[in-house]
Order: structure tokens, then sequence, then C-alpha cells
């Protein structure tokens, strides 16, 4: 069975009436009328690999599709600029590699900056920049002209002042940043705004399959259809805690008898994968029924295989931007146990839609109270498919993405379109 | 000849006598046909031309008949017998096809007038409908003298044949809208609705299809064949017409994030105390927006946050009790929470702190507000066009606009009182406690409404 279809199936936008209903297209129908043929200049690090460019790809096509002339261009970079924007990243999220960043670090930074500043040619009305890596990019609004605002898809809540510090002067230059999650929000002198990231529900790694390609999915990865599945989807990335989670299924399996799956990629813009992969596959050696996938690009049929096949599913993370895949297995009506970080909670409402969790211990915990509990687990799943829908959809993303376009030229708190 | 005719007297006597019979039987069956009761309980409106357009000829016909029977009595040879055959069908032809043209041509415009048909559209069909007879009439006149007329006929059936085929969707258009005006099942004024999607009220009904001005104010046109195969609602005629149509807004938010946040009761307070509205109002009703699928969730973030941060679960309950509902302006609101905290610590000091990242961000809600394409000029329009929306059009019309915009009662009910007069009916939608259902229960509880009002 091909279960990567070559043809990627052209997404339109009627095809999402029948998911939100008509009236909600028709309301992004008229929000983009406003915008009509305005260029949409995004930016970002990478085309493929991480939530970022899968949020990208499928949106910049319904954008087109309501009649905004919506862009996408990546900055370039060697693995050594790639390697300092990792850091960055891990010292926004609060993490100690901050210690490690040099001036040599931020000299790199620089030298790749400027040379995407002259070498990308940009033009819009409107240019969002995702994430640190382009910030630099802000230099040319004088040359270019039009609205700059910093998309930060970044858990910031308790970031790095040095390298925060760093950032801000390029931050401060924008017309407006955006963030996930409330706790994101810093002291600027600019407006913030607060926009949740979304999934595509008719895309390949969230639309209905057949349990005949599931089936073929959990024998190509040899697991076990008779046991539970726990799950967690993720980068390998330490953030994630892969080793996390498998010492809460340690504890899990003393209980219940059943498996747990880590299955992730890499994204280009992620050199310490590798590393964690390997950590994981050490710390998990020897212990039984645990299975370390590594999935390759362009293969969310299997992902979303995985987690149709799944019980629950996990995102034990230490910090989390926001964690698109728990919207994944919302929508796919699977109970989640997650931690309480980042973007998570705005996700899972605490027994209404998913379990949150603090430590290990905790994980373990709500594992076992869902293993043991089928019909509260089924009934936290369909709030979730529920909450996702109203909340998390493309649609809702593409109409905040619109509605900003508006709202940065206008500071009224009621605006009259 | 005297004696011829005193001899055969009986040859001619017997033709005349069955001639005379018949002329005097016709007056009497015309008579008992056309004044009986029977006819006139006849309840198509087509009758009367058939019943007009015969009454005459009625009598040729019978007098016809006589001369055939007197004929065939008489002594006359074969020859003449046949010859007499030939004339009287040719005659009886002529007759009943000419009363075809003239009764086809009558019940043609009078049901193509009630189509509203163009005269133009009028003319061709009678004109055709002429056509047809006079080829047919001919055709069989030409069969009773004997002339081959299989090749005619085979010509005409190919031209019928591919005329039809060319216009079946018309030909099938046509009929149905014979179909629905000689059964009244629906008329200009009705509000109907299809299993097809489609509904509003009828404009007018041509022969070919039948156009309705939609719940967008769009005018529809449906082809009549569509409608009488699809099942149709018909609501009947139109209800009391409003001054001003009410017109249909939504309201669309993103949310700001202001950078403050507090971390323990006296910075909430000091928050408060200078956010701008647009952060109260989004702390007192985002969760009716994001989680009314769910359940209605009358809370508001302060104390939520008061409860899960502080550990503070009296506060918490105390600021749940706030009635977003009494309020009818945000400041008002605003007021009401800050005495509520700051009774309450002046009793009973809220020392602890939240957690690390447990902090409260204030946050704003910018709306955007634009209009739909739905506009409803009576309770029938409002209640399909309520089914319809979007839950942010009726969170517009029934929060938004009530608190945010200070109007004081939603804009509903103000539309009711005011151009139609309805006034019960606008008291009771604004004596429904919004904050205390989920969306979808809410727009189920005014459907409800209004339905009642108007069955």
């Amino acid at each position: 069975m091909d279960i990567n279809p070559v043809k990627k199936y052209a997404v339109k936008i009627e095809d999402y009436e029948a998911i939100v209903g008509k009236s909600t297209i028709d309301e992004l129908r008229f929000v983009a009328d406003k915008l009509k043929n305005k260029i949409m200049q995004n930016v970002n690090s990478t085309f493929s690999g991480g939530g970022v460019a899968e949020i990208l790809d499928h949106m910049i096509p319904l954008l087109n599709q309501l009649g905004l002339d919506a862009r996408w261009d990546v900055i370039r970079g060697n693995a050594e600029f790639f390697e300092v924007t990792k850091k960055f990243h891990n010292a926004l999220h609060g993490n100690d590699a901050a210690i490690s960043i040099t001036p040599e670090d931020y000299s790199i930074f620089n030298e790749t900056s400027r040379k995407n500043i002259d070498e990308l040619n940009l033009k819009g009305d409107i240019f969002l920049i995702h994430d640190p890596q382009p910030i630099a990019l802000i230099a040319k609004k004088k040359e270019v002209g039009g609205s700059w605002i910093w998309r930060c898809h970044i858990d910031v809540s308790n970031p790095d002042r040095a390298v925060w510090g760093y950032l801000r002067k390029y931050i401060l230059q924008y017309n407006a940043a955006v963030f996930s999650a409330p706790n994101f929000a810093q002291q600027l002198p600019i407006r913030q705004f607060m926009i949740s990231p979304s999934i595509d529900p008719v895309s390949e790694k969230n639309r209905e399959i057949s349990q005949e390609i599931i089936n073929s999915v959990l024998e190509k990865y040899q697991l076990n259809t008779d046991k539970p599945i726990i799950l967690q989807v993720s980068r390998f990335d330490y953030l994630k805690d892969p080793v996390g989670v498998i010492k809460a299924f340690n504890i899990v399996k003393k209980s219940y008898d059943c498996q747990l799956v880590l299955a992730g990629g890499t994204a280009t813009d992620d050199p310490e994968s590798t590393e964690v992969i390997k950590t994981t596959r050490e710390f998990a050696d020897g212990i039984p029924d645990v299975h370390i996938l590594e999935i390759p690009p362009k293969s969310d049929i299997e992902i979303n295989a995985l987690q149709r096949a799944a019980t629950i599913v996990m995102q034990k993370s230490i910090k989390e931007g926001f964690g698109l895949t728990i919207s994944e297995a919302l929508w796919k009506s699977k109970p989640v146990v997650a931690s309480a970080v980042g973007g998570i909670p705005l996700q899972i409402k605490n027994k209404l839609t998913g379990l949150l969790c603090h430590s290990i211990e905790g994980a373990a915990v709500a594992v076992k109270q869902l293993l043991g509990n089928p019909d509260y687990a089924s009934w936290l799943g369909n709030n979730g498919k529920e909450h996702v829908r109203q909340n998390f959809l493309i649609t809702r993303h593409v109409k905040d993405y619109l509605l900003l376009c508006l709202a940065i030229k206008n500071a009224k708190d009621v605006i009259y379109l | 000849m005297m004696d011829w005719l005193e001899q055969n007297w009986l040859f001619i006597a017997s033709p005349l006598a069955v001639f005379v019979a018949f002329f005097i039987i016709s007056l009497w069956l015309r008579r008992i046909l056309f004044n009986s009761k029977l006819l006139n309980n006849v309840k198509w409106d087509g009758d009367q031309y058939i019943r007009q357009g015969i009454r005459t000829p009625f009598i040729h016909w019978m007098l016809l008949l006589g001369v055939y029977v007197g004929v065939h009595i008489s002594v006359l040879p074969e020859a003449g017998k046949e010859l007499a055959d030939r004339v009287i069908g040719t005659l009886f032809t002529v007759s009943l096809f000419w009363v075809c043209i003239t009764v086809s041509e009558k019940l043609i415009r009078y049901y193509l007038n009630k189509l509203k048909a163009s005269p133009r559209g009028v003319s061709s069909v009678v004109n055709f409908s002429r056509v047809a007879f006079i080829v047919a009439g001919v055709l069989v006149v030409l069969d009773i003298w004997g002339a081959p007329t299989t090749p005619i006929i085979l010509i005409i059936a190919t031209v019928v044949l591919v005329t039809i085929l060319a216009a079946r969707n018309a030909i099938l258009n046509v009929f149905a809208g014979f179909e629905l005006t000689r059964g009244n099942l629906i008329k200009p004024g009705d509000y109907i609705k299809l299993s097809t999607g489609e509904e509003g009220y009828i404009l007018y009904i041509s022969w070919t299809n039948a156009r309705i001005k939609s719940l967008e104010n769009n005018v529809i046109v449906i082809p009549n064949s569509k409608v009488t195969q699809s099942t149709v609602i018909n609501y009947g005629r139109p209800l009391k017409k409003a001054k001003e149509p009410f017109k249909f807004y939504t309201r669309l938010h993103l949310n700001e994030l202001t950078g403050i946040k507090a971390s323990n009761i006296d910075e909430l307070v000091d928050g408060l105390k200078t956010v701008p509205d647009a952060v109260i109002y989004y702390h007192t009703h985002h969760f009716i927006e994001e989680h009314h699928y769910l359940v209605p969730e009358p809370a508001n973030d302060f104390s939520v946050w008061t409860g899960d941060a502080l550990d503070d679960t009296v506060l918490s309950e105390k600021l749940a009790g706030i009635d977003t509902y009494e309020f009818t302006n945000i400041n008002a609101l605003r007021m009401r929470i800050i005495a509520v905290i700051e009774e309450y610590i002046s009793t009973k000091p809220v020392l602890h702190n939240a957690y690390p990242g447990r902090e409260f961000h204030f946050i704003k809600s910018v709306g955007l507000v634009m209009p739909t394409a739905y506009s409803a000029y009576d309770l029938r329009e409002f209640v399909e066009i309520l089914r319809k929306i979007s839950l942010d059009s009726l969170y517009f019309h029934m929060f938004e606009s009530r608190l945010r915009l200070g109007k004081g009662i939603n804009d509903f009910s103000i539309w009711l009182k005011d151009n139609l007069d309805e006034n019960d009916i606008a008291n009771s939608i604004s004596h429904l406690d919004p904050y205390n259902y989920t969306l979808s229960g809410l727009r189920s509880a005014v459907i409800q409404l209004i339905e009642k009002r108007i069955k």
C-alpha cells in the first residue's frame, strides 16, 4: 500500500466548510477582501522540519486563495550559523546553553544576517519574520517600507537576559511582536499580540485515514497491536525530555502492560537532534517495549497513523513554544498527558480536555489514570477535539493573521471594518 | 318521378328521419351535458374553455353522425357511400382540429399568463400548438383520402424527437411550472425552503423558473423542475415587515498582550485600576468564545487565577459570584471587581504570591466588527438567519453590543421593539441571561422564543 502518495492533495478553502462551518469561511473571505492583493512576505529559516515550516506550508496557499499575495522565503545559513541560532533558541527557553554563547557566536550571527540582508530581495506590505534566526532582516525596513511583525514561536517566558537583550534591539524596530501564549509577553514599547499556532485538519498529518493504513504503519515499525501504545511525537530535543518520558513509562509499566513509542524527526535548523537521539537510545537500551522511531521528513501520514493508533499521547516537554503535536493528538480525539509549560495549558484545560503534569511521577500517575479508565480517557479526547476545532485549526490562524494585518495600523480597541 | 317517390319514399324518409332524430337528440344531449351539475362541479380552471369550445361544434358533430348513419341506411351505391364517408370524415376532422386549436390556445394563454410569461413567449407557444394541430389534421385528412402518410409521419416524428431532446430541460421546466401553478402549491409571497438548501420569499414564478429573494438579499433563480423535484417546506405568507431591517454584524477578535502581569493580589488590584476597559472585557468574556462548546462557564479570569494561583478559594468564589449580566458598562463592572477584592483583603489579607510562571497576564481584546450579508425584515427571515449566522455574530449582538458598546440591552430586543412592536418577545430575549448558556444553547433559546411567536 502506498502510504506516501506523491501527489499532494490540493487543498481549497472550501474544504474547511464542512469542518468549521460556512459562516466561518464567509467571515474569512470578508476580512481577506479588505487586504486584497496586499503582499504578505513571510521569512523563516527552513522550508521543512518543525512547526513553523509546517504551518507556513499550509497557510500560504490558503492566504493566496483568499486574495492576498502571500509569499514565503527563507534565510540562508551554514551549520555554524544554525548552531548559534540553536544556542539562542535554548537561551530564550531559559536553558543553560546561553552560558556558552561567545562573542564569536554573535559575530557569526551578524555576518550571516548581513549576507541575508544583502541577498534577500524582499518586497511587501506586511512582513512576518518568524523566530530569531531572520530577526536582523528588520534592517531592510527603511528600504522596503511596510509593516514589520516579529512572530516569535518560542517560549520566551523566562529568557536568558543577555540573549534577550541582544535580540531586543532588533525587536524594538518592528511595528509589533506576536507570541503564542500570554506568559511569553515582555515589557516592550511596541504592540504585542497573542496568536496561537494551529494544525491543518485536511493535511496528510491530520486527515482521516483508513485502518488499513494505520495497520501497515504499525507493521512497518514492528509495533505490537495488542498492547496499548503510549506515544510522544516530537523533534529529538532535550527540551522535549524524551528520557523523562521513558522514566515515566517505567513507572507505568509496573502496573500496565503497554508499549512506549517515541517518534520524531529532525529539522535542518536543529543540529542538536542527532546527539539527543543517541542519548535517548542509550537510556532506553535494555528496557522492553520502548520504540524509538526516527521518522524521515515528509512522512506525515505515518505520524498520522501512529497518533491514531495511540492509546494515550504524551508531551512531557520541559519547555515548549506551543506544542502543536498536542493539538494533532486532540484532533484525533486522543487523551493527552502533557507538561504545564509554554502554550500547552492553552490546549490542555486540566481534567477537561486532557491532563496536565509537572513531573515525571505526575505524568506516570496521569497515564495510569487514563489506562485504567477508558471512558474518562475517551471523554477527555472528545472534549479535546472540540477545543481544537474552536481554537487551534488553521482557519482560526489565518483569521488571526488577517486581523493582525488590519489591526496593526489601527490602535483602537474596537475597529469597524 | 312521382311513381318512383311513391315506391321508394321509405328509402328517402328513413335517412331523413334518422338525420332529424340525431338533430333532436343532439339538442337534448347538449342541454343535459352542458347544464349538468356533474360538469359544473369540476374544479379544474381549464374546464370552462373546453365547454365553451365544444358547445357549438357538438351539434355539428352529432349532425355529421346523423348524416353518416343516414347515408349508410340509404340506397346509395357503395361508391357513393364511400365518397360520403370521406367527406363526412374530412368535415369532422376539420371541425375537431379547429376546436383543438381554439381550446388549446385559450388554455395556453390562461396558464402562461398565470406564469407571467412574456407576450412573445405566449404567442410562440400558441403558434407552435396551431402548427402541430394543423399538421396532425392534414395528416388525418390525407389518410382519409387514402394518400400515403407514413413517410411524412416519420419525418415529423424525427423532427419532434430532435426538438424534444434539444429542449428537454426547458420542456421539463415548463411542465413543472404548470404543475406548480395548477396545484397552487407555492405562490409569490410565500417563504419556502428547499431540501437543496435554497430558501427565501418567492418573488414570482415564470414558466421556466421560480425566483426567490434569499436571506442574503440575493435573487436566486431556481428551475421549476428543481422545485418540483425537491422537498419544499412552505412557511406561507410573509409576516409583518419591519420599518428598518435588522442588519446582522459579526465581530472577530484579536488578543493583544499588554506585558503587564500580577504576581499577587495587590498587583492584581493595581492592574485592574489602570488597564483599559478592553482588558477587563477580555478577562470577563473570553471564556465564552473559547469554551462555549463545552459548558456555560460564568466565571472570570480573576476568579480562576485567585483560586488556582493564589490558592484562595473564598475570594475566588466571591469573584465568580459577580453577575456580569447586572452591568451595562465595563467601568461599573471593573469597580465591582475591585470592590470585592478590596473588601475581602481588608478583613483577610491574601499574602500568597503566585509561583513563577503562574502570574496573571493582562490581555486586551481588540474587536473587529464587520457586516454580514444577512438582513431580516420580518420574524421568519430573522429566525432563519439566526440558524445560519456564526456564533461570533450571535456573540456580538447579545454580549458585545450590550456591554462593551454600552447599549445596555441586546441588539435583537432593540430591533424587535422598535421596528416590529414585538415588545413581549423583545422582553423575553432581554431577560435571558446569556452568561448562563453556551453560545449554541443561547442560539437555540432565542430561536425557540421566536418560533413560538410565529407559529
